[in-house]
Order: structure tokens, then sequence, then C-alpha cells
């Protein structure tokens, strides 16, 4: 049980501290001080602030999940994405249906395209040289119904691999750009400050 | 993503623009080449049905039979026929080929103590640059213990026979176009006659030097090379040739190529 502001502002600190820039850090901590003191100056508890507050251990975690989402959200990377989410689901455990399944299917999907793409855009190349060694005549590259057709199949799916590659980035970042905005929708439901649609 | 002022737009609407030329294309040719529309034979793929070659391997078991009749027909492949099939095994037969529509029909029959194995491949068409003929190649092991009968043809493809190990009563052998080349190196099976015929392509026979082996050799054009044997005008006799004691007699029947005997 919290007994005084001094250890709201500590524990909010020792929860944040490593996390959050210096001065970044500095501002917050200064923020809820402020928000006791004007609370103190309108007559009400400090129990009635805490419970206002929510307890600090869930505010840092709130508040780490949006430092990491708008870290994301300026600096894009997979390692600051996974930050990101990591913060966000420590928010709730329902969190893990709610971020990590759809992540996880999106990771599934970019990774299969990109795999598609990969693999057509060997194939293709390859399968057009057993085109060419089925035209010269070698029947153990036969792989062709037509071998002239072949050499034109080879270049559409070597092209269509290069298409599936390139579509996974822009997928990927369409979905990078989509899932920062879900997550701070997300944070926003958990603080209240957004009703679920 | 700008490429040397290219931009990512234009490159994607090239891909995508090579992609539909390219496999409109492809199709166009399928369907002029005959592959259109999709039937059985034809399923709508610009693949074969099986691309890779796919071995299918049959064991005809003896069955207690003592003596073996093998006849096989191959349209058009490689063939290779030798001995070390498996114990109690008239024959190993391992086919190569692509489709299941070409694996050969396979005929068995029994007569006395004889057990006769027919295989048979009609061929197929194939359509130079459209359609390279198909891969076919048959792969047979015959027992090394008890006498056969063996019939073997091939019409277009080269045809290896290593027959030491065998025990043969009678031997035909017929090849259309390809080489063919019967190699009886080692053979200590009983006596027995064979004919061998050739349309176009090299002929190569090789014959224990200790044979007592006889070969008539009736040849449209091309040469000659032996080595080891006694020439008597289109008679070819191994060294110490003895009609008085078990004589082989092959008689060889060549259209177009060379013919190439050794004694070994």
């Amino acid at each position: 049980m919290l007994q005084t502001e001094a250890e709201y502002i500590r524990i909010l600190k020792s929860r944040l501290e490593g996390t959050l820039p210096a001065d970044e850090l500095a501002d917050i901590l200064s923020d809820y001080s402020e928000h006791f003191r004007m609370g103190k100056a309108n007559g009400r508890l400090e129990e009635e602030l805490f419970r206002s507050l929510g307890s600090p251990e869930d505010v840092a975690r709130e508040i780490r999940a949006t430092h990491f989402v708008n870290k994301a959200e300026s600096n894009k990377s997979c390692g600051n994405l996974l930050h990101a989410i990591g913060a966000t689901l420590g928010l709730g455990l329902f969190n893990l249906v709610f971020v990590l399944v759809p992540f996880i299917l999106l990771v599934v999907l970019l990774l299969v395209v990109f795999i598609f793409g990969i693999v057509f855009t060997v194939f293709g190349p390859a399968a057009g040289i057993y085109a060419i060694l089925q035209i010269l005549g070698i029947p153990a590259f036969a792989i062709w119904q037509s071998p002239l057709a072949g050499i034109f199949f080879s270049l559409g799916i070597t092209t269509f691999g290069l298409l599936l590659v390139i579509g996974d980035y822009f997928l990927a970042r369409f979905f990078y750009r989509v899932g920062i905005r879900y997550l701070k929708w997300n944070i926003g439901v958990i603080k209240g400050t957004e009703c679920v649609a | 993503m700008n490429i040397r002022g290219i931009s990512a737009t234009r490159i994607i609407l090239w891909l995508v623009a090579i992609t539909i030329v390219s496999f409109v294309i492809g199709f166009g040719i399928l369907a002029l080449a005959g592959g259109f529309p999709p039937s059985a034979d034809h399923p709508l793929t610009p693949f074969r049905n099986n691309a890779l070659l796919t071995p299918n391997t049959t064991i005809i078991p003896l069955d207690g039979a003592t003596s073996g009749d093998v006849r096989l027909t191959l349209g058009a492949g490689d063939l290779t026929l030798q001995g070390g099939a498996p114990d109690a095994a008239l024959m190993e037969a391992t086919v190569f080929t692509e489709a299941g529509i070409w694996q050969p029909n396979l005929a068995l029959g029994a007569n006395a103590s004889q057990k006769s194995v027919v295989i048979t491949e009609k061929g197929h068409a194939g359509k130079a640059w459209f359609a390279v003929d198909s891969p076919n190649r048959w792969e047979i092991r015959l027992s090394d213990t008890i006498p056969i009968r063996l019939d073997e043809n091939v019409g277009a493809g080269d045809n290896t026979l290593s027959l030491g190990t065998l025990n043969l009563e009678t031997l035909a052998v017929h090849t259309g176009a390809g080489d063919t080349t019967v190699d009886l190196s080692g053979y200590h099976g009983g006596r027995f006659d064979g004919t061998i015929k050739t349309g176009v392509g090299d002929l190569t026979l090789r014959i224990p030097r200790t044979s007592n082996t006889r070969i008539q050799v009736h040849q449209g054009i091309g040469d000659i090379t032996e080595n080891g044997f006694i020439r008597h005008d289109d008679t070819f006799v191994t060294p110490g040739f003895n009609t008085s004691i078990a004589v082989n007699q092959i008689t060889l029947n060549q259209g177009v190529g060379s013919i190439t005997l050794e004694t070994v």
C-alpha cells in the first residue's frame, strides 16, 4: 500500500530508468509531482490521487509502451517495432490475443510471400537453363511440355518472383505503419483515452 | 526507392508487363504445340506430367520356375540389360520415365517349369523444339541362375547388354536406330544361338576367347573391326574353334554403321 507521494514517484522513476532518456524521465516525474501538488491544493487526499492515477507500475508500463511505439514510429526498424510490441504486451494479458497473434500472423504472411518470391526468382533462371538444355536435346532436362514456351515461362516466373519480393517490401512497410497506428490505438483504449470503435 | 532516376513504380510496371507478356507467349506456344485444350494426357500446366525421371522398379519372382523366357520391347529410349537379379527373382526391371502413361505394359506367364515375362512400350512421338521426346530408360537385371531365352527389341535408342553372368538358351537382339553393345565377357553359361539385328547405328560385340563361337555377319554399309577372331569371309570364329563340341552361333544383320567384334 502506497503511503506517500514520494514513494509513488520513486517507484515510477525506478520502473522507467534505463528506458527513457534522462530529460524525458525528468519531465514525466515533474508532471506527476505537479499533478500531486495541484491535487493537494484542490483539497484532494493522496490516497484519492493514487486511486485516480493508478498504480505506479501500471503507469510506468503505459509510459514505456507509448515511448517505444513513438520511437518505432519515428525511427523505423525491426528492433524498435519488437520493443514496441513487447512493451504493449506488458499492458495486459489480453494483448497476447489482440497484439501478439496478429503480429505473428503478419510476420508469417510476409515471410511466406518473401520465400515464394525468392523461390520463384531462383527457380525461373534455373528452369530457363533446363529449357535451353531441353532444346539442345538433353533428355534428362526435359521438364517442359514445350521448351520454347519454357523459356518464356521461365522469364515470367523470374519477374513474378521479383514482383513478390518487391511487393513484400512494400507490404511490410504498409503493415509497419498500420501496426504502429494499431498499437497506439491499443494503448489509448487501455489508458481509457480512446473508445473502442 | 529510386535506382538511377528510375522510379520504383516504373520498375514494377515493367516487371508486371514482362510477366504478363511472358506467360501469354508461353501459353500461346503451348496452344500452337497442341498442349490445349487440356486433356488427361495434357493437363493445364507448362510442365510435363512428372517432370523429373521417376524410377519404377518391378521384381518378377521365379516362383519355382527353372527357366525363363524374357521378351522386351522398348519403342524409344535407352535399355541396359545385365545379370544380377535378386535371389529367387527372374527379373528386376527399373523403368525411368516421365509419365505414368508411358510406363510399359507387363505380361507374365508360366508354362510348365518356364516363366515368361513380356514388357512392352510402344513409343511416342516428339515435336522437336516444341516438345522434346520423353526421357525413357530401362534398367533390367535378369537371373544368373536359370537358363533364359532372351528376345529384346529397341526401336530407337542405345541398347547395352552385359550378359556375361547369364545362362542363355537363345538370344535375339533388335535395334532400329541407335548404338548396340552386346558384352558376353566372362560368359560361362550354356550353349546358345543368337541373332543380332540393327538398323542404323554402331554395334559392338564382345565374346570370350574360349567360348567356341561362330559369328555370321551380314552388313549393309559400314566398317568391320575385329580383334582376336579368325575370319573366313563374313564368318568370324573364336581362336581354337571346334565344330565337334558345342558351338555358340551368332548371326549379325547390320544395316548402316560400324561393327566391332572383340574377343576378351
